[in-house]
C-alpha cells in the first residue's frame, strides 16, 4: 500500500477545510486535503451564495454577526475576485412585523454591522421588482461569494506551496496511537486503491459529516444537526442587491443574484442523513410563495434549478430538535486533547461560509499550539490566486473576454461561455472523467439550456482526449444528464419544463442516448 | 384598426402536423390558412419520419408493431388514425418531397421495415421514411463505415460516434478534416451551405478521399446542402466513388429545415396561405364551437374566422401546453381540456431521467375524430394530441404526419357532407 508523510492532513474539501489547508500552507507545514468526493461537493458548493454582512444574525445571534461583518471586510481584500460587491438590502414587507426594524438598527449597532436607512423610494429606484408595499429600507454590506472559485483559487494555491490536494480520496480509517491520531488511511473512491496518510496533525473539517469523521477516530459524541435546506435558482437576476426581509430569520426571506442567476433561499428541515438531498414540493411551493413577498410575480419568473444544501450545526443544549435555525451559526472548534484526552487531532465544525478563514485560522491556532510552534497566520492579507488586483468581479466580465475573440474561439457552452481551448485544458489539468466536477470548475451546463447543447459537444471533446474509451465517455455523459435532471424534475412547471422537452427530444429523440450500448 | 379574414378552415402550428392538414386541406379545394406563432419542431428534429422506433423494444417491422400498439393501447393516437391512414399519409408525404422544389430529393421506406440508421453519438436508431440522403446509413446493410466530420462543427463528434458503433457490432472508424472557416462557431446550417457550392464539395471530397479505405461507407453530419441536397449529395457520392449518407445532430436541424421547405413549398402551391410570427391570443367561442381566433402580429391583431380548425401547436416543447408555477396544466391558445394527467396527489415527474414521466402522455382531449373536446369544429393534430411518448417511442413524426392528414380528411369530409345536405 501507498503512503504518505505531512505535517498536516485535512480532511474535509469544503470551503473550511480548503481554508485550513491554504492557511497551513501559508505558514509553511507540509498539507495533505482530501475529500471522499470533488472540492467543494458538499455544504459549501450547495448554498444561496452569500457574503453576510452579518445582518441576519444581528437580532438572533449577535455573536455570529460580530463575525461575519469582520470577516466580510478581510474576504473582500482577499478573496477579492470570488466577490461581487452587490451590497444588501433589508426591507419591511406587508407581511414582516414593522417593529422588528428597530431591533434591527439596534442590533447592527451593537454588532459592528454597517447599516444605513435609506427612503423606500430610492430602494424601490435601485430594484424596481421589490415589493411596492415595503415601509422601511436598509442598506448593509452584503454580497455574493463564489465558493467554487474560492475553493479552488485556495487549493491551488496549496499546491503551488508543494501540498497536495486529493479529492475522490475517502478516509476509512483514523489511525490511533493510543492516545494519539497519527493519521488515516484514505481509499480513492474511484479506483478502490488505498494510501496511508501519516500526520503530525490531523483535522476534522467534515463539515455537516464531521460526526462521521470523529467516530472513526474513536472520539464520541461529535453530534452534528443537519439542517437540510433548499435553495432555487431563478434564471434571470430579478434583483441585482441582495435582498433580505427585515425579520428574524425564517425561510424563503432572501434573495441573492449571483452570476447570471438570482438564488431564493432556504427551507430548514432537520434531518439524521447529511446526504439526503431531498426536494419536497412543499417546500419548493412555499420558496415560490415567499419569493412573490419580496418580488412580486416572481411565480411567472423561470426557475432554473433547485438543490439542497446541509447545514453543519453543532449540536447545542438549548436548541430544540426540530428548529435547527436556533443552534448558533457560529462555529465550533473542538481541541480533542482538552475534549477527550486524544491528541493531534482536532474537529472544526458549524459555521457559515462568509467565516472560512476565521474558522481557519483558529483550527491552525490550535494545530501550531499543540504542535508547540509558533507560526503566525497571515491569512487576513495574503490574497487568494487570482485575486492579487483586489478588483471584484463584474457581471459581464466573461462575457466581454469573450466577446475579444468571438471569431477565433469555439464556444461548448454558450449560455456559460466556455471556449473549447478552456474545456480541453481543464479536462487535461484535472485528468477527470466526470462532467460533473468540470460544472463546478466552468459553470458547464449550468445556465438556460440545462446542457441542451453542452452535455453531447462535451462528451465529444472528452472523448476525444487521449486514452478515454467509448464506455467511459457514454458514462460521463449519462451521468451528467442524470445529475442535470436532479437539480431540475422539481421544479419544472412554465419555461424549464418547455426546456426540458425540448432536451428531451434532443437527447432522446435525435441522439437516442437510451439505447447506447451497454 | 381590426382586420378579419375569413377561410374555409384556419390550422393553427406550423410544423409537420399543422403543415400536412394545411396542404392537405388546400389539396382538397379549400381556403386555408396555417397560422403560427413561430416554425415548429422541424427546425429541431433529425428530419426523418419515424413511425415507431421502440415499444418498448427495439421495432424492425413499424407496421406490425404500430398494429399492436393500437391493439395494446386504444388511448394512443395511432388507435384513433387507424393503421390504413398511417399508409397513406406516409406515400403522400414522399410523393409531396419527391415533387418538391428540392430537385429530385426524396424520401424512401415504408411500414414494411424500419431503417437502422447511426445517430451523432454512435447509437443504431430504427427510423421509418427517411431521406435518401441518410439511407445509405442503413447499418442492416453491413460493411466497414467510416464516419467523417471536423472540429470546426462542435456539434458532431465523429470517434464518439464510430467507437459506439464499434460497441454495437459495426465495423466502424472515423475521420476528421480541418478547414478554414471565418468563425469558429459553426452550426449545422452555415455548413450547408457551404456543401451548396460544387467548388467547396470538390475541396472537401479530395481531402477526404485519399484517407478513406477499401469498401467503405461514408457518414457525415447531416449538412450537405441546403438549396440542393440531392445535387450535394449524389455529386459527393460520385467523387467518392462509394456509399454517403447524413446522420442527423444537434439542432438547427438542416434535414428538418428542408421538410418544412417541402411542405411549405407545397402548401403555396395549392392556394394554401402561411402566416408566420402571429401569434394566436384570442379565441372567440359560441354553442360549443370556436368561430375566429385572433392572431397577434407586428403590433395588431387580426380575426380569422372559419366554420373549422386544427389545433397542431405542439405540446410542452412548444408552449402550446403549460404546467403552471400553480401545479395547473393548461391548453394555452383555445383553453381545451387535457387528459393523460397523474391523478392528483400522484408524482408527474420522478427522479430518474430515462424513464417514463407521469407528465409523458399529457395532451388535448379528443374523440374518436380527432375534434377535441369541448369545440366540435377543432380538430387536433400532432404533439398536441395525449396518449403518446414521441421521443421515447420514437414516434413524432409518425404522428404528426399521419394526424395532419387525418384531421384534414375529417374537415373535408364534413364539409362535403354539409355541402351535399
Amino acid at each position: 500500500m501507498a503512503s504518505l508523510t505531512t505535517d498536516v492532513l485535512v480532511i474535509g474539501g469544503g470551503a473550511t477545510g480548503t481554508g485550513v489547508a491554504w492557511d497551513a500552507a501559508l505558514r509553511g507545514f507540509e498539507v495533505v486535503l482530501v475529500d471522499r468526493a470533488d472540492l467543494s461537493e458538499g455544504t459549501s458548493g450547495r448554498f444561496h451564495g452569500l457574503l453576510h454582512s452579518g445582518g441576519r444574525y444581528v437580532v438572533k445571534d449577535p455573536r455570529a454577526a460580530e463575525e461575519c461583518i469582520a470577516e466580510n471586510g478581510i474576504v473582500r481584500r482577499v478573496a477579492a475576485d470570488c466577490i461581487e460587491d452587490t451590497g444588501g438590502l433589508f426591507v419591511t414587507t406587508p407581511f414582516d412585523d414593522p417593529e422588528y426594524a428597530d431591533r434591527f438598527v439596534a442590533g447592527c449597532r451593537a454588532t459592528g454591522v454597517d447599516c444605513e436607512e435609506i427612503p423606500v423610494a430610492q430602494a424601490i429606484r435601485q430594484e424596481p421588482r421589490l415589493n411596492p408595499g415595503i415601509s422601511r429600507a436598509f442598506r448593509v454590506p452584503d454580497g455574493n461569494i463564489d465558493a467554487w472559485k474560492t475553493i479552488w483559487s485556495m487549493a491551488r494555491g496549496v499546491t503551488e506551496r508543494g501540498g497536495r490536494v486529493m479529492p475522490y480520496h475517502a478516509a476509512v480509517a483514523i489511525h490511533r496511537d493510543g492516545d494519539e491520531v497519527t493519521g488515516a488511511r484514505l481509499r480513492d473512491t474511484r479506483s478502490g486503491e488505498e494510501v496511508d496518510v501519516e500526520a503530525r496533525m490531523t483535522v476534522n473539517a467534515a463539515g455537516a459529516w464531521a460526526g462521521r469523521v470523529a467516530d472513526l477516530a474513536g472520539i464520541e459524541g461529535v453530534r452534528i444537526l443537519p439542517g437540510r435546506g433548499i435553495m432555487i435558482a431563478m434564471n434571470h437576476r430579478l434583483v441585482n442587491t441582495v435582498v433580505n426581509r427585515c425579520q428574524m430569520p425564517s425561510d424563503g426571506d432572501i434573495i441573492v443574484p449571483i452570476r447570471t442567476v438570482s438564488v431564493i433561499g432556504t427551507t430548514d428541515q432537520h434531518t439524521e442523513d447529511p446526504d439526503d438531498q431531498t426536494v419536497m414540493q412543499s417546500e419548493v411551493d412555499a420558496m415560490l410563495d415567499d419569493g412573490e413577498k419580496l418580488v412580486p410575480g416572481f411565480r411567472r419568473a423561470r426557475a432554473l434549478r433547485v438543490w439542497t444544501g446541509v447545514r453543519p450545526l453543532f449540536e447545542d443544549a438549548k436548541a430544540s430538535d426540530t428548529d435547527t435555525r436556533d443552534v448558533t451559526r457560529a462555529h465550533a472548534l473542538l481541541d480533542h486533547a482538552e475534549r477527550d484526552g486524544i491528541s493531534r487531532f482536532v474537529t472544526i465544525t458549524g459555521g457559515k461560509l462568509t467565516t472560512f478563514r476565521l474558522m481557519a485560522e483558529e483550527t491552525m491556532n490550535a494545530v501550531c499550539a499543540q504542535l508547540g510552534e509558533d507560526r503566525p497566520c497571515t491569512t487576513t492579507t495574503q490574497p487568494l490566486p487570482g485575486s492579487e488586483g483586489g478588483q471584484h468581479y463584474r457581471l459581464g466580465e466573461r462575457l466581454e473576454r469573450k466577446e475579444q475573440h468571438l471569431r477565433e474561439e469555439q464556444l461548448i457552452c454558450e449560455c456559460e461561455l466556455i471556449p473549447r481551448s478552456k474545456l480541453e485544458a481543464t479536462l487535461r489539468r484535472t485528468g477527470t472523467m466526470n462532467l460533473d466536477d468540470i460544472r463546478r470548475l466552468l459553470r458547464l451546463g449550468m445556465g438556460p439550456c440545462q446542457g441542451g447543447f453542452c452535455i453531447y459537444r462535451a462528451t465529444g471533446v472528452l472523448h476525444g482526449l487521449d486514452g478515454l474509451t467509448a464506455e467511459q465517455a457514454d458514462e460521463a455523459l449519462l451521468h451528467f444528464l442524470q445529475e442535470r435532471w436532479k437539480g431540475v424534475w422539481p421544479i419544472l412547471y412554465g419555461d424549464q419544463l418547455r426546456q426540458a422537452r425540448l432536451d428531451d427530444w434532443i437527447f432522446q429523440g435525435v441522439l437516442d442516448v437510451e439505447h447506447l450500448p451497454s | 384598426m381590426r382586420s378579419e379574414l375569413h377561410y374555409d378552415a384556419v390550422v393553427i402550428g406550423a410544423g409537420v402536423a399543422g403543415l400536412v392538414a394545411g396542404t392537405r386541406l388546400a389539396e382538397g379545394g379549400a381556403r386555408v390558412c396555417v397560422l403560427a406563432k413561430g416554425v415548429g419542431s422541424t427546425h429541431l428534429a433529425p428530419g426523418t419520419v419515424d413511425v415507431l422506433g421502440y415499444a418498448p423494444e427495439r421495432v424492425d417491422e413499424p407496421g406490425r408493431a404500430v398494429g399492436e400498439l393500437i391493439a395494446a393501447r386504444p388511448d394512443h393516437p395511432y388507435a384513433l388514425i387507424g393503421i390504413e391512414t398511417i399508409g397513406e399519409a406516409l406515400a403522400w408525404l414522399a410523393e409531396r418531397v419527391a415533387q418538391g422544389p428540392l430537385h429530385g430529393y426524396r424520401y424512401v421506406g415504408g411500414l414494411e421495415r424500419n431503417h437502422l440508421l447511426p445517430t451523432a453519438v454512435g447509437v443504431v436508431r430504427p427510423s421509418t421514411l427517411v431521406p435518401e440522403t441518410m439511407a445509405g446509413g442503413d447499418l442492416r446493410a453491413g460493411g466497414p463505415v467510416c464516419i467523417v466530420g471536423s472540429p470546426v462543427l462542435r456539434d458532431f463528434h465523429p470517434s464518439l460516434c464510430a467507437a459506439n458503433l464499434v460497441r454495437a457490432g459495426v465495423d466502424a472508424r472515423s475521420v476528421e478534416l480541418t478547414f478554414e472557416v471565418d468563425r469558429a462557431d459553426q452550426n449545422a446550417l452555415g455548413l450547408a451551405r457551404r456543401f451548396d457550392d460544387p467548388s467547396w464539395r470538390a475541396a472537401f471530397a479530395s481531402q477526404l478521399a485519399p484517407r478513406l479505405q477499401g469498401e467503405e461507407r461514408v457518414g457525415l453530419p447531416a449538412v450537405l446542402g441546403s438549396t440542393d441536397p440531392h445535387g450535394a449529395w449524389s455529386d459527393l457520392e460520385e467523387r467518392l466513388g462509394r456509399r454517403v449518407f447524413e446522420i442527423p445532430t444537434l439542432p438547427p436541424s438542416v434535414p428538418g429545415m428542408r421538410l418544412f421547405e417541402v411542405l411549405r413549398s407545397a402548401l403555396r402551391a395549392n392556394g394554401g396561405r402561411l402566416v408566420l410570427g402571429s401569434e394566436v391570443v384570442a379565441a372567440e367561442r359560441a354553442d360549443g364551437r370556436v368561430v375566429s381566433v385572433s392572431g397577434h402580429a407586428s403590433g395588431r391583431d387580426v380575426r380569422y374566422v372559419a366554420p373549422s380548425f386544427v389545433l397542431a401547436t405542439g405540446g410542452f416543447a412548444s408552449g402550446a401546453i403549460e404546467l403552471g408555477s400553480d401545479w395547473v396544466t393548461r391548453e394555452q391558445v383555445l383553453g381545451l381540456p387535457l387528459r393523460g394527467e397523474p391523478p392528483a396527489g400522484e408524482p408527474r415527474f420522478v427522479g430518474e431521467y430515462l424513464t417514463e414521466q407521469p407528465m409523458a402522455r399529457v395532451g388535448v382531449a379528443v374523440d374518436a375524430q380527432l375534434r377535441a373536446e369541448g369545440a366540435e369544429n377543432v380538430v387536433v393534430a400532432g404533439a398536441a394530441l395525449p396518449g403518446a411518448v414521441p421521443w421515447r417511442e420514437l414516434s413524432g413524426e409518425g404522428i404528426a404526419v399521419a394526424s395532419g392528414h387525418r384531421a384534414a380528411t375529417v374537415i373535408l369530409s364534413r364539409a362535403a357532407a354539409g355541402a351535399a345536405a
